[in-house]
């Protein structure tokens, strides 16, 4: 039997030492750089414990923020994290932790779902808001993939929409116990957050309020969150409109970070404070 | 006393579905189409059949169980096919190895229906308390992350429940209940009693030995059996200093008996190959929702799966349950020979699994495999009169008019209201001169004369 410390494994490629920062009771792992508009980066439900190409393009024109969500990453799982609310509680306390202010913030996938949530109740903090191929939502019909009922390959598959052998980088390695458990653990602090429901039904009547300057980046053919998501997120979000980065599946800011970062970055600095 | 005691669980499987290698899973997704109500109408029926036929062989227990949403096993609600039985039988004591908290809304909802069991069969029920496969969270959108700390908050009420006058409040992480009250409480004092089956949960094992539940083993190599019931043991004594008996130390192993060796295999190897390839059938990532065990015990898992090159039990071959000893079959000397080996080994005294159904077996397959283990096999573990426990007990409550009237008296008597201050008994309130006399009692001076 293997009683060797749980340790965090470090990704083959693009690992970066991070920085810490207490916020209540726990210490978050981020990672900055850049100068300009302060901008809050929130990940997706995996892909942690990197700098990827796509953050190094987003830091060269603005001051880039990227902590690991609690229970990703190296970033602890509390008791305390049952649920949106306290994430959006948590990302407040971040931001005062930074003293940020006024801010623009991107969400990736899960973390787009997390960045609505926090528009949702606290619109006056947000300079812009970007949600790239964001979950949140629930379309009749056009469900987003299970995740949870899937080996990790097929989610891989999925992501890349079959060229996921082009991105081994960005992927776990499903053969190292190390990176096994380490998956397993991000995703109990994902399915925690949307086991069931995998959508926040509250969403569609509360949107509608928020009128934060708002960017939908849909890929050409997403397999994760349907298509349609995007266009959902626009028409009910008061100032919201959508750019869909061409030959891209749900894995678009790995596939495409200067087109993706260059359509952001312009968004962003249109909106600055 | 019996050195063994004999308990059959009968899945109720649904076999007429396509093979494995047609299916993502016989479990959550496998499509409902599949299953024909007037198909199932005859397989309850049989299954009913043999279940009750338990009685009468001699059996010390039958169980029954709770899966959902699959071919394996067609026992959604366990308390149902328990009431059929306790209204079929007399003295067979009968354990209900669900009911799984997680999957109910409400754990008072378990407290109620088990007590009203247990009262209705004069205290022949045995509780299980179970948490559910992973496949259970994937049927019943139940997070499995908090699935642990949910069961044990659900768990200590069911007990609370049971054993503390009501009504009292429950202020929990997942329950919150002003009222806390429930009718009616159970006949078993101070509860019935309770097994908790495993499948490898060091947590588990801890857990039911620290409570003195009865543990039972669920469906492993005999290696892996014997390992989780001398920990049991171990846990006992070392951390919570007694000796558990061996009623305490239990486990599943699906048995099949025939007239001669070669013949029990010739009958048990297609279905208990259905049973395991088939009916198993399921891709671990429902097997294993993310959170349902810590990081710590998924890697150990991990671990000992990867060290010990454990298969998953729907790839075992007919070849592995026999040669891993995960299941017995054979003459009766072989399964007496197999069954005392593994008590020496182990210190069990509980079997689960002790012939009856497994697979597709026609019923008179099932019913041939419980008369040849009741009359050839059981006898041997007993002593000469051949009784199974309960018969060797007078039942917990009377069973007829006389007894009961002669010793249960009431601690109250009903009463209604005639006028100001006069009550009469309404049993007697149709005789008039019943409630002459009741009013002339409260019309008498207090005190009397």
């Amino acid at each position: 039997m293997s009683n060797a410390p749980a340790t965090t494994p470090r990704p083959r490629r693009f690992y970066t030492e991070p920085r810490w920062l207490e916020v209540g009771e726990i210490r978050v792992a981020y990672r900055r750089r850049g100068t300009g508009e302060p901008t809050l980066f929130l990940h997706g439900a995996g892909g942690t414990r990197m700098w990827l190409p796509f953050y190094e393009r987003m830091a060269e024109s603005v001051d880039f923020i990227a902590p690991e969500h609690p229970g990703f990453g190296e970033t602890e799982l509390p008791e305390w994290l049952r649920g949106f609310d306290d994430l959006v509680l948590h990302y407040r306390d971040f931001a005062d932790a930074l003293g940020l202010g006024r801010f623009h913030v991107v969400g990736f996938s899960l973390g787009g779902w997390i960045a609505a949530e926090l528009a949702v109740f606290y619109p006056e903090r947000l300079a812009s808001m970007t949600l790239i191929a964001p979950a949140g939502l629930h379309l009749p019909g056009k469900p987003l993939v299970d995740l949870f009922a899937m080996p990790p390959e097929r989610v891989a598959g999925l992501l890349f929409n079959g060229q996921e052998a082009q991105y081994l980088d960005y992927l776990p390695d499903g053969t190292n116990l190390d990176e096994i458990v380490q998956a397993y653990g991000e995703f109990t602090t994902f399915a925690r957050l949307a086991w069931s429901p995998s959508h926040d039904p509250k969403l569609p009547r509360r949107l509608p309020a928020v009128r934060v300057p708002t960017l939908v980046v849909g890929a050409e053919d997403d397999r994760i969150v349907p298509n349609e998501h995007v266009d959902r997120y626009a028409e009910l979000l008061p100032d919201a409109r959508v750019v869909r980065i061409p030959g891209t599946a749900h894995g678009l800011i790995m596939q495409e970070p200067d087109l993706a970062a260059a359509e952001i970055v312009a968004f962003i600095e249109g909106n600055a404070r | 006393m019996n050195k063994l005691l004999f308990y059959t669980i009968n899945f109720m499987p649904y076999p007429f579905v396509p093979p494995p290698e047609e299916l993502e899973s016989a479990w959550v997704t496998i499509p409902n189409s599949h299953y024909d109500p007037r198909v199932g109408h005859r397989l309850y029926t049989d299954y009913l059949e043999e279940e009750i036929a338990t009685e009468r062989f001699g059996y010390d227990g039958v169980l029954v169980n709770e899966h959902h949403q699959n071919a394996y096993g067609n026992m959604p609600s366990p308390n149902l096919i328990a009431s059929y039985i306790i209204a079929r039988t007399s003295r067979i004591p009968v354990g209900i190895i669900g009911n799984a908290l997680n999957l109910y809304h409400h754990p008072l909802r378990v407290a109620e229906e088990v007590a009203m069991l247990d009262v209705i069969s004069g205290g022949r029920i045995i509780s299980g308390l179970v948490r559910g496969t992973g496949m259970e969270y994937f049927s019943y959108g139940e997070n499995p992350t908090w699935a642990r700390e949910k069961f044990w908050e659900a768990h200590d009420l069911v007990i609370k429940a049971w054993t503390e006058p009501g009504p009292f409040e429950w202020e929990g992480e997942h329950f919150h209940l002003r009222y806390v009250n429930p009718w009616p409480r159970p006949l078993q004092q101070p509860h019935p009693p309770i097994w908790v089956p495993g499948v490898g949960s060091l947590e588990t094992v801890e857990e039911a030995a620290k409570r003195r539940y009865t543990f039972m083993q669920v469906y492993a190599p005999r290696w892996l059996l014997v390992k989780a019931l001398q920990l049991y043991r171990q846990i006992a004594e070392e951390k919570y200093g007694y000796t558990p008996s061996p009623y305490q130390l239990g486990s599943a192993i699906p048995t099949y008996v025939a007239e001669t060796d070669e013949q029990a295999h010739r009958e048990a190897r297609p279905h208990l190959t259905w049973l395991f390839r088939n009916g198993l059938q399921h891709p671990e990532y429902f097997a294993f929702p993310p959170g349902a065990m810590s990081k710590k015990s998924f890697r150990n898992f991990l671990g000992t799966i990867i060290e010990k090159n454990i298969k998953p039990l729907y790839r075992l071959t007919y070849e592995d349950l026999i040669e891993q000893e995960y299941v017995i079959v054979g003459s009766p000397d072989t399964v007496i020979e197999q069954l005392e080996r593994f008590q020496e080994q182990s210190g069990a005294g509980v079997i689960v699994g002790a012939g009856g159904q497994w697979g597709a077996m026609p019923s008179w397959m099932a019913m041939k495999n419980m008369q040849i283990m009741a009359e050839e096999v059981m006898p041997h573990f007993r002593p000469p009169d051949g009784k199974p426990i309960w018969a060797r007990e007078e039942p917990k409550v009377p069973t007829t008019l006389s007894e009961q009237a002669a010793t249960v008296k009431p601690a109250l008597a009903p009463r209604i209201r005639l006028d100001e201050d006069t009550y009469i008994d309404p049993r007697i309130g149709h005789l008039p001169e019943q409630v002459e006399a009741a009013r002339a009692r409260a019309a008498a001076p207090a005190g009397g004369e």
